[in-house]
């Protein structure tokens, strides 16, 4: 299923459907890029005031996880590091001075993690010193050398982001000249498509934006977007946040139309914002080389031998015995029903989606104005009242050509901030796929007695005891990090993966240990002592439909004494079942070799006929 | 493990099922219908009911029990077995209406005898009889009350399907797509012949004396029957039941048993390929080959080959057998809980996953069911959740999900849904829509939209006040397993016709309700004039020839009107004077230029322009696309008449291995369109390629299929047993 893409494709494509039809209506081409332009003067190295770490030694740490988080999510992505102010220089043409390229815009990889981790640290900051230094800065020439960086790439770039990480606000230190050439430069940049972000750091006397930077970067994408945010990060959880948020490029997997009848139709795009991350697929590689090798498939006739294009085929499928042969135009044409696209059927309260009418992950729209202008008005009056009146939308999604229709709830989501200002959750509808009947499948319920109130009151303090608070990003998915882990392990020579830490298991000992005696509690209340959860089932044991009442206790299956004395007498012991002879023998304590019925029978006549 | 039954279809074809009045469809071929559609969904079910099919009323005989002039004009047809196409096309041709009458009743008495002794020592959950007469014939209802009661004894179902109903109401009224003028007009009393009211009583009297008062209920008219069997069958599964416990902490265990019970169905089958003239699978082979990267394509044995995964721009070995050694291990089955929380803090956005298992105790348990309850109860009043860890076997990825509580009328279970990963979650940042300037709708727009949503209301009212929902998705059939058995069906029984339109029940199922629709229409009229939306005509991408070509003081305008080939060159070499080189605003023209003007030599020219073709595919837009495609144009027509052929198949065959990494498939389609292909034998001597290869050149191996079915180890869920068997 969910894989993350390979190649050039946009990795928000779905891939749950059949993967032969790729071709929606829309595809974006090209790879991502994303520069870090950082400052490399004394002042980033200044330790704040705790004494932790620097500017630069957080921006480092920063740069360190986009790195590996690129290597997993999205490999195929360029990125590049770029030092200014520095002593050394080294760019392509070694043409500018005091601009370092660390490294070049490519694809991060294993060694490039280890350039990284050199820079980390007091030992980082030795090392920074010795290879790059701090000197003279001349944002200008930095801004330059960045924009060679993207013109000496060859590929398609589908999307450029420079970022600059700081705590100068003003680095010429008033020189009107330099000034005015990194303005220049910015404003070359940003013509080619470049984004330009500050990530501006704590400074004592506070970072002033508009002393400078404010020209530098980017504008906001719209007027409303928060543009800059006032306050620098302090620490590198903010820092990373924020350099995540801009890092990924959000890109809709398709943009389809909305019809809401009547010829009323606006534009949105449609957003993937969870999906299953899955290791990605192996690559076959050449045992002698390692050099990757590709599978080449094709079929031929197995008489004559000659290879058979795709008019020479068919498709077939088996059904009462008889084989039904069809073309595979026709295959395709018996999924199609209509265009792509969501189509409204109406509106229903929101009590009425269904808990447990989940088949898939949902998916997110929002409006696009530059398909059809206008669409963004109705579709925010659109959320705004669907969110009023507490209903969702239902529509008809046919998500592109040759795909049957599923329906889909459009559930409003309004616009969330977090305390600090950024957005929590983006506004627009959630599309949640309903089942249709044959996903439904018919069980037949177990029915069993039910709780006292006594029992549900103690299970209630368990709960209170073990409450958390729970957030979506919490846990990492264990199979993947171990996987990484171990390619990290054998891309970097380590000696053995570091270790994961598995959030997916239970804390057992601290869960224990705030329970308590509830636990026990909770059991003497509800279980009989002999009663063992934890074993295999006892032998099943027909109970008249319990019609709900409370826990009665059911007669054991046990036989008297004389009864047996009986059997043993007439040696109709036989007739008896095993787990009964079983009962036996535990009943008059008699230990048995085997399990074998004969060896308890053996067992028991020894035993009742002394 | 039998859920199946065995059932006998029991049809009259006697004279009187062929009367009709004229206009409408005697009951005989109403009947045929209602048998046909019925078989069909069974072949299609795949089920293993067994169908067996007893006519009476035929000109012939063929049954067991026929004796002394007892039992005739009943055929046994067919004997219990599966039904299948044979059984359809039979009926379709073989199923006459016949020129005698039977009794039905002794038709029963064959049906049963056949029921009995077919079903001897198989196991079926239900033997079941389904009778389609028009009851107009003289009955002995002496042995009516041995019949029952054998009927009984044997645990036989019936079912009768008559052309008018039973009682006076049409009940079957309203549904459009009946098979057209129906026998609605034979109505009990009226127009029935004292058999057929005899009859009637009689099959009141079996089928209460058999059912009671439900008994009744097993009686339908041809119509009523039709509409509902024109529906093929769900996908049915048997429910997996998945044994576990339940943990809290260490010492807190509950025994508990998981069900699927939402999940997305698919089609049981996937389509073979077979061979286009023979229609035979084992007519073609498929074959894949690994092969090394370079120009030759070098054939690499699979056994050569080792595995390894892509970590950044590295690809690091890692043999499968490291592999498994180093992967995560689970340790096997559990539902652990490690927390509870607020059910509010769980977003139904993000659940994740492709189903939700239903958890109760485990069966006949009332200690776990208790516990179970208790939690259900706690977790329930105080509106939270339980968060868990769940791994359905060893051999599975480990899951984190929620589990709710659910208590029904009838019976409490909790409701596991999977949760995501922090990786599978994606922070993106959208420009908001509130407080807007440019977006935010005005007071006006906002009450066109309140309209609308109220006009829209898929939920009403009925009678008593109790709302209904009247459009319920969880009660549609999905369309694409409707719309593909339909097609089968028809290509099945009519192998050279094209495939038949979408069936319009099943087009309307899936149309807004017209009550709605009829509703909507003011409120929409008045959103189309308080919001304009409008088409944006797609600007072309601003792209400066700077950014393609790295200079762009050599090139006024891109934009040519295609002329004549002969007329422009002369144009051009008045225009351009002498061309050096293959410039990027014509390359076309510049190639054909240096290679008549022989400025350069013919390899370097080829070169000029081939480096033209990867800048411009560098592009990859279609403006682009259909200047390379000119340039490859160009590029063949000089070297077919230069009778050099080898640079541009060399270069093709580079070109072609290279469309996949570079995405160019589009691109390669438009010179399938053009036929550019290599330059074969017939056309230059020298060329290496035979016409045929040059013919097969341009396509693709199918790729498709092999990627169609992505190797997956970490699936395993609650119904793989059941998928495996």
């Amino acid at each position: 299923m969910a894989e993350w893409r390979q190649y050039y494709q946009n990795e928000d494509d779905e891939v749950e459907e059949d993967e032969e039809d790729s071709g929606g209506d829309y595809k974006i081409s090209g790879r991502d890029s994303l520069v870090f332009l950082v400052d490399a003067s004394k002042e980033m190295f200044i330790k704040s005031e705790d004494g932790e770490t620097s500017n630069f030694d957080m921006t480092m740490q920063c740069v360190r996880s986009v790195y590996t988080s690129k290597i997993i999510s999205s490999d195929k992505d360029l990125v590049a590091l770029v030092f200014y102010g520095t002593e050394q220089s080294k760019n392509p043409r070694n043409s500018f001075k005091h601009v370092y390229v660390y490294h070049d815009l490519d694809s991060p990889g294993s060694q490039r993690v280890l350039d990284i981790d050199k820079l980390l640290g007091e030992k980082g900051a030795q090392f920074a010193e010795k290879t790059i230094g701090s000197g003279e800065t001349s944002l200008g020439e930095a801004l330059w050398c960045c924009s060679n960086l993207y013109s000496d790439i060859k590929l398609r770039l589908s999307h450029k982001r420079l970022m600059i990480f700081t705590c100068r606000d003003d680095p010429h230190g008033g020189d009107g000249a330099k000034d005015r050439q990194a303005r220049t430069k910015a404003a070359d940049l940003k013509e080619t498509g470049v984004v330009i972000d500050l990530m501006h750091l704590t400074k004592p006397g506070g970072f002033d934006v508009s002393l400078f930077f404010c020209d530098i970067v980017s504008p906001p994408e719209d007027e409303s977007e928060l543009g800059l945010q006032i306050e620098p990060c302090r620490k590198l959880e903010d820092l990373q946040k924020r350099v995540r948020a801009k890092e990924l490029k959000k890109r809709s997997q398709s943009r389809l139309t909305f019809s809401l009848g009547e010829g009323v139709n606006l534009a949105v795009g449609v957003y993937v914002l969870a999906r299953t991350a899955t290791k990605p697929s192996a690559v076959k590689l050449h045992r002698d080389t390692n050099e990757p090798v590709r599978t080449k498939t094709r079929y031929f006739h197995a008489h004559n031998g000659g290879i058979l294009l795709p008019n020479d085929m068919k498709r077939a499928q088996v059904y009462g015995k008889k084989q039904i042969v069809m073309e595979k135009d026709e295959v395709d044409e018996i999924k199609k029903f209509d265009d792509p696209g969501l189509v409204l059927m109406g509106f229903k309260p929101m009590d009425r989606l269904k808990l447990h009418h989940h088949i898939r992950p949902a998916l997110f729209i929002y409006p696009e104005e530059e398909q059809i202008s206008g669409s963004s008005c109705v579709f925010t009056a659109l959320l705004l009242k669907c969110s009023e009146k507490n209903v969702f939308a239902l529509c008809r999604y046919i998500p592109r050509r040759n795909t049957p229709p599923r329906f889909v709830a459009l559930v409003p989501q309004r616009e969330e901030l977090d305390q600090s200002q950024t957005q929590a959750t983006p506004p627009g509808f959630n599309v949640i796929f309903l089942p249709f009947a044959d996903d439904i499948r018919t069980l037949d319920a177990h029915v069993g007695p039910t709780a006292s109130d006594e029992q549900v009151d103690k299970m209630k303090e368990i709960v209170h005891k073990l409450r958390f608070k729970y957030k979506s990003d919490s846990f990492e998915n264990p199979v993947l990090q171990q996987h990484y882990r171990n390619l990290e392990a054998l891309a970097l020579n380590m000696l053995e993966p570091e270790p994961i830490e598995d959030l997916t298991m239970p804390k057992v000992q601290m869960m224990d240990a705030r329970l308590g005696p509830l636990a026990q509690e909770f059991k003497d209340l509800v279980y009989p002592p002999d009663y063992n959860p934890e074993g295999k089932p006892a032998a099943k044991r027909k109970t008249a439909e319990s019609g709900g009442g409370a826990a009665e206790k059911k007669p054991k299956a046990e036989i008297s004494e004389e009864e047996l004395k009986n059997h043993v007498a007439n040696s109709t012991l036989g007739k008896l079942t095993v787990p009964v002879l079983k009962d036996a023998c535990k009943q008059f304590g008699i230990r048995t070799t085997g399990t074998k019925k004969q060896e308890l029978i053996d067992a028991l006549t020894m035993q009742l006929s002394k | 493990m039998s859920s199946s039954s065995a059932l006998v279809l029991c049809m009259d074809v006697g004279f009187s099922m062929s009367n009709s009045e004229p206009g409408q469809e005697p009951p005989f071929e109403q009947a045929k219908k209602v048998i046909q559609k019925f078989v069909q969904r069974q072949v299609f079910a795949e089920n293993k009911d067994e169908v067996g099919l007893v006519l009476f009323g035929t000109d012939g005989t063929k049954n067991r029990l026929a004796k002394d002039g007892q039992y005739e004009n009943i055929t046994v047809h067919r004997h219990l077995m599966m039904p299948d196409f044979e059984l359809l096309e039979e009926i379709e041709s073989e199923l006459q209406p016949g020129g005698q009458q039977a009794d039905w009743l002794d038709a029963l008495v064959v049906c049963m005898d056949l029921l009995q002794q077919e079903t001897m020592g198989k196991k079926f959950e239900r033997l079941n009889i389904v009778l389609l007469t028009d009851l107009n014939v003289q009955t002995s209802a002496d042995q009516l009350d041995v019949i029952i009661n054998s009927l009984k004894k044997a645990g036989i179902t019936l079912q009768f399907f008559l052309p008018f109903p039973l009682d006076g109401e049409d009940r079957a009224d309203g549904g459009g797509d009946g098979p057209g003028p129906s026998a609605a007009s034979a109505r009990p009393g009226k127009g029935l012949s004292s058999q057929q009211t005899q009859g009637l009583e009689m099959v009141k009297n079996i089928m209460t004396s058999l059912e009671e008062e439900d008994g009744l209920e097993e009686v339908h008219t041809f119509r009523d029957a039709l509409e509902k069997l024109s529906i093929f069958k769900r996908i049915d599964r048997r429910p997996m039941a998945w044994p576990c416990q339940l943990t809290i902490g260490s010492s807190l265990t509950i025994r508990i048993v998981g069900y699927k019970a939402v999940t997305e169905e698919k089609v049981k089958k996937s389509w073979t390929i077979v061979d286009a003239q023979s229609h035979q699978r084992d007519d073609v082979k498929r074959e894949t080959v690994y092969c090394l990267n370079d120009d030759d394509e070098t054939e690499v044995q699979k056994d050569d080959t080792i595995q390894g995964f892509r970590y950044g721009s590295d690809i690091v070995p890692f043999s499968k057998v490291d592999e498994d050694q180093m992967k995560y291990k689970s340790d096997g089955k559990c539902f652990s809980v490690l927390g509870f929380t607020k059910q509010e803090l769980i977003r139904r956005h993000q659940f994740m996953g492709s189903q939700v298992v239903k958890v109760f105790a485990a069966r006949d348990d009332e200690h776990a069911a208790v516990a179970l309850s208790a939690l259900i109860r706690a977790l329930d009043s105080l509106k939270m959740a339980a968060i868990v860890r769940y791994a359905y076997d060893r051999r599975s990825n480990p899951q984190v999900g929620a589990a709710f509580p659910c208590i029904k009328e009838k019976y409490e279970c909790l409701l596991y849904v999977q949760l995501p990963f922090m990786e599978d979650l994606r922070q993106f940042t959208f420009p908001m829509l509130e407080n807007n300037k440019k977006f935010t709708p005005s007071e006006s727009q906002l009450s066109a939209a309140d309209a609308l949503i109220d006009s829209m209301m898929l939920v009403e009212k009925d009678e008593d006040g109790e709302s209904v929902d009247v459009f319920k998705v969880n009660h549609i059939p999905n369309p694409q397993f409707q719309r593909l058995f339909q097609c089968l069906h028809h290509r099945g029984v009519n192998p050279d016709d094209p495939l038949p339109p979408v069936e319009p029940w099943l087009k309307r199922a899936l149309e807004r309700p017209q009550a709605v629709s009829a509703r909507c229409q003011a409120p929409l009229q008045d959103v189309k004039t308080k919001f304009p939306l409008k088409v944006v005509v797609k600007k072309k991408e601003q792209k400066t020839s700077a950014d393609v070509f790295g200079s762009s003081a050599d090139e006024p305008d891109a934009k040519r009107v295609k002329v004549d080939e002969e007329m422009e060159f002369n144009l051009a070499e008045i225009a351009a004077g002498n061309i050096t080189s293959v410039g990027s605003v014509n390359p076309v023209r510049d190639f054909c230029a240096l290679v008549r003007q022989k400025t350069v030599s013919f390899d370097q020219a080829c070169q000029q322009l081939t480096h033209r073709i990867e800048q411009l595919l560098g592009n990859r837009s279609p403006e682009y696309y259909m200047k390379s495609i000119a340039c490859i144009q160009a590029f063949r027509d000089q070297s077919v008449s230069s009778g050099n052929a080898e640079l541009f198949n060399s270069y093709m065959q580079s070109l072609k291995r290279s469309v996949p990494d570079r995405n160019l498939q589009e691109f390669w389609d438009l010179l399938i369109q053009d036929a550019l292909t290599l330059i074969s034998k017939d056309e230059v001597d020298g060329s290496t390629i035979s016409k045929q290869d040059a013919n097969q050149f341009l396509a693709f191996e199918q790729k498709e299929e092999v990627q169609a079915a992505p190797v997956q180890e970490d699936t395993g869920d609650v119904d793989d047993l059941l998928d495996m068997m």
